[in-house]
């Protein structure tokens, strides 16, 4: 097994606005990602996952600590290097309007990845490609993926073309934050069956949500990432059935279940 | 809820309207705009019926005689002028009263001029020399009649001229240009300076908006600052400089606006640009190698260029207006003509002691409408642009 | 009582037709929560800015939506006025971000009770403890700005607002979107406190069926503007009877028990 992603004693620290206090958004954070392996990462806003996944991808320099990604040292990466770290990378935003160019059409927004990286003289492979994925996530109706994205597309729809765009390169490590968040209830597996069938071939993905039962379905492992600290690590099952930390604990009992009579 | 379609709307089709006057209503006239074609000061036709109008007639070889009705008091002035390639000898002009009195005018010769007020042609006429030529040449009602008279070749125009008083649609200014005529010479001037000023202007604004938001760092402050600087700046005194330093062509006016008027574009496209900088898109973009010219051209642009079209409609009228003034006070090409010239012109040569309002009411109301009409296009624009201004359904 | 009958909705653009809501019957009773779920887009919104008359100009409506007897369709914007906020109050989708950042919260609250019920500025304030305090939330807060406020706390806010006027019914717009979900809970038990308490009558529209259903005494589900189930929650949730509330469920049921 290769170690495709290692975090170790991350600290993010960001100035204070106006001299105010520094805010840390990440504290001593260490984790490891195998090839192939998934992690859920169980955490809601102001938990510092957003800071996590820009950091892993070094969007944010870290205040300490280091981040290896395929085993390169991300803070000695020249930019080129960390160009070609990043296209092995793929992250899908919590965010689906800010995850799409608004201006494109749907089809193009998907291919535009691919043609960034391989050149205009692949269009009609990348266009298939988009094309492909595009239907595996259901939407196959050529009106809609030609008309553009800010007047054609719900928010679910638009979370739903963002995973194909992060799906187009065909990443070695997938970084998902909430990705199934606007989608309804049955649409919510397919889009996780999907997603493991790639980590069937290898991807692994840092699956962020702070819905513990999702983190389950998504994951073996978790961990529960609260004011910027891990507070539990454990066995996704485990978190559900026996929290030990107070704030997990929290989390599972506020969980809406439906339960049995 | 009806549509708001384009061709509803007022000032949609008060462009179009001005725009094909700019472009052809020069074929409405037979003079050119700045030739001289009445009286100065002359009413408009339509405004005082007991005045004279002004009337004018050509004779040629094929039609060597004009008949001209006349049922006013006399006209201010007689003027005939003879247009030759060479001289005529054995012919004269002749002027037949109503009761078949004829007088003769002048021999056809190159060049012969005969106006009413001169001295010579008054004894010729045998008036004494306080009275007046053109009276004494009309001084009844009925049909009169111009002719060439006498035997032999000729080649020519002569032209007959009599200055009534009135006018055309909108008069004469105080050279006894038509006004009709300069005010369908003026549109083209603003539209062009407007349109051009406003594309410039927003073009250089974008420029260094989408530099200054997207690059941030040392151009940005240095960008900002010198918006700051210009913003702060009074602006018409520093146009006046400008106007007398670089002269005052029509070109140079295009460019000293569009300097003066970049400014709010690329405020407001460096905050959109700020705004969409750091979206995880764009983000992601970056992280994959994407050049930094491709972001700015297929995502920023594209993203800005509703706002721009809406702005850049309001902003016509900013430079209609600051053309219009410099061009009032003077500060314009005086061959050039505008409104705002025009404007120079009425408020310089007496329209307020001549009482020609119809000097100064014609290019006034031109600007405003044409501002109101570039106004309610904009407004149309970001109502297109912006879907908070339509209504909607409830999610 | 609420009563709405064969309520339909059609929003209407130049370009198309939308029938947002077609033939919906609702009951909502004081002292009871009827919870309204569905899936984005499937009129559940539609149907509760219906009763108070707040759907936009470009919606057609037909039916009944009766309050105590009288036809609210039918009512005139003056009369509307007399019922909203007074008998029927609002928490819409978002409230909790719809504070003018340079009022306190507590001043949005005295504002209303001086403009709806005429109560001077003394007697408006001496209102607001016991108001946040039915919001769940420590009085002391009304002094704050909205950006000095967690989204929980805004929310609870918004709530307040909505009850200024002691209001017999109480609609929410997904109140517990966008926020975390032990903040969610807390939201949650505080408005099924106001209906066992205070006797209001309450619908609550929200796609988190989970949430709908633990809390509420009727749950209705809505599916392409039409509804498809209604009934007791704990019947729906074990036994449901149409096929889209059965994939429903099933697809929840699928996340919960699994692996």
């Amino acid at each position: 097994m290769t170690t495709i992603l290692q975090v170790r004693d991350l600290t993010v620290t960001f100035p204070g606005r106006r001299g105010g206090t520094p805010v840390t958004a990440l504290q001593s954070l260490s984790l490891s990602l195998e090839a192939g392996e998934s992690l859920s990462v169980i955490g809601e806003s102001g938990s510092g996952k957003t800071t996590l996944l820009r950091s892993i991808l070094g969007h944010v320099p870290p205040t300490g600590g280091a981040v290896r990604l395929f085993g390169a040292d991300l803070a000695s990466a020249s930019k080129g290097e960390l160009t070609a770290l990043r296209r092995r990378c793929a992250a899908i935003s919590q965010d689906p309007y800010g995850s799409l160019p608004p201006t494109l059409t749907v089809l193009e927004s998907v291919m535009e990845p691919w043609l960034l990286v391989h050149g205009e003289e692949e269009r009609a492979e990348g266009e298939e490609r988009a094309l492909g994925l595009l239907a595996e996530l259901g939407m196959a109706d050529g009106d809609l993926l030609r008309s553009k994205v800010r007047f054609s597309l719900s928010g679910g729809q638009r979370q739903r073309a963002a995973i194909a765009r992060a799906l187009v390169l065909e990443p070695e490590l997938l970084l998902c934050d909430e990705p199934t968040s606007m989608q309804d209830a049955s649409t919510r597996g397919d889009i996780l069956r999907i997603l493991q069938k790639r980590q069937g071939r290898g991807m692994s993905m840092l699956f962020v949500t702070h819905d513990l039962f999702l983190a389950r379905r998504a994951a073996p492992r978790g961990i529960v990432l609260h004011r910027g600290r891990i507070v539990e690590e454990s066995a996704t099952a485990e978190l559900l059935a026996s929290p030990k930390d107070a704030y997990t604990k929290a989390l599972v009992a506020a969980l809406p279940r439906l339960g049995r009579a | 809820m009806r549509r708001r379609t384009l061709t509803r709307r007022w000032s949609f089709w008060c462009l179009v309207l001005l725009a094909a006057l700019a472009l052809f209503g020069g074929r409405l006239f037979s003079a050119p705009p700045d030739a001289e074609v009445a009286a100065p000061f002359s009413k408009p036709f339509w405004l005082d019926r007991s005045l004279p109008p002004t009337v004018t007639a050509d004779l040629t070889p094929d039609a060597p005689s004009a008949e001209i009705p006349w049922s006013w008091g006399a006209p201010s002035r007689f003027f005939v002028a003879a247009d030759m390639v060479a001289d005529a000898p054995g012919r004269t002009i002749l002027w037949t009263k109503p009761g078949g009195r004829t007088v003769e005018i002048a021999p056809l010769k190159k060049g012969v001029e005969r106006d009413g007020r001169d001295m010579a042609f008054k004894r010729a006429l045998g008036l004494p020399p306080f009275a007046d030529g053109a009276a004494s040449l009309l001084d009844e009602r009925g049909t009169y009649r111009l002719s060439v008279d006498g035997q032999g070749p000729w080649e020519g125009t002569v032209r007959l001229r009599l200055d009534g008083g009135r006018w055309g649609l909108f008069g004469t200014d105080q050279r006894g240009r038509d006004i009709a005529a300069l005010f369908v010479a003026g549109i083209r001037v603003s539209l062009l300076v407007g349109i051009m000023a406003t594309l410039i202007a927003t073009a250089l604004g974008t420029t260094v908006g989408l530099a200054a938001g997207y690059l941030g760092g040392w151009f940005d402050s240095a960008a900002m600052r010198l918006v700051d600087l210009l913003l702060s700046i009074p602006m018409l005194p520093i146009l006046m400089a400008l106007a007398a330093i670089w002269g005052k062509g029509l070109w140079q006016l295009v460019l000293i606006l569009s300097i003066f008027s970049w400014m709010g574009t690329a405020r407001t496209v460096r905050a959109m640009t700020l705004s969409l900088r750091d979206t995880a898109y764009i983000e992601d973009l970056r992280g994959i190698g994407a050049p930094t010219a491709y972001i700015l051209r297929r995502h920023l642009l594209p993203e800005t260029l509703p706002l721009l079209l809406a702005t850049m409609t309001l902003g016509v009228p900013g430079a209609i207006l600051s053309e219009a003034g410099l061009s009032f006070l003077g500060l314009s090409d005086p061959r050039v003509i505008s409104w705002g010239r025009m404007l120079h012109e009425a408020q310089t040569f007496g329209t307020f002691t001549a009482g020609a309002w119809w000097m100064l009411l014609p290019p006034g109301l031109g600007i405003a409408v044409l501002c109101l009409a570039f106004l309610d296009m904009g407004k149309y624009l970001e109502e297109r642009t912006d879907p908070r201004l339509r209504g909607g359904a409830l999610s | 009582m609420i009563a709405v009958r064969n309520l339909s909705v059609t929003y209407r653009s130049s370009e198309r037709e939308k029938r947002a809501v077609l033939g919906v019957d609702l009951a909502v009773e004081r002292g009871r929560m009827v919870a309204l779920a569905g899936e984005s887009g499937s009129g559940k919104s539609t149907v509760l800015m219906a009763i108070p008359g707040l759907l936009p100009a470009t919606a057609a409506t037909s039916g009944e939506i009766l309050l105590d007897g009288r036809d609210l369709l039918t009512c005139s914007e003056a009369e509307l006025n007399a019922v909203r906020w007074r008998r029927i109050a609002l928490v819409p989708q978002g409230a909790m971000n719809s504070f003018t950042p340079v009022l306190t919260v507590g001043r949005h609250v005295e504002e209303e009770l001086e403009v709806h019920l005429g109560l001077s500025k003394r007697e408006a304030r001496e209102r607001i403890p016991a108001l946040f305090a039915l919001a769940g939330l420590d009085g002391g807060l009304a002094a704050r700005y909205p950006h000095e406020l967690s989204g929980g706390q805004k929310q609870r806010s918004a709530i307040a607002l909505a009850l200024a006027c002691n209001p017999e019914y109480l609609l929410c717009d997904e109140p517990t979107t966008a926020l975390d979900v032990v903040t969610q809970r807390d939201i949650v038990v505080t408005l099924r406190r106001l209906v066992d308490e205070q006797g209001v009558g309450m619908l609550l529209v929200s796609h988190d069926l989970p949430l709908a259903a633990s809390v509420a005494d009727r749950l209705c589900i809505m599916k392409d503007g039409r509804l498809v189930e209604e009934g007791e929650p704990r019947t729906i949730v074990d036994h449901p009877a149409n096929p889209h509330t059965r994939a429903l469920v099933g697809a929840l049921r699928e996340l919960e028990e699994a692996p």
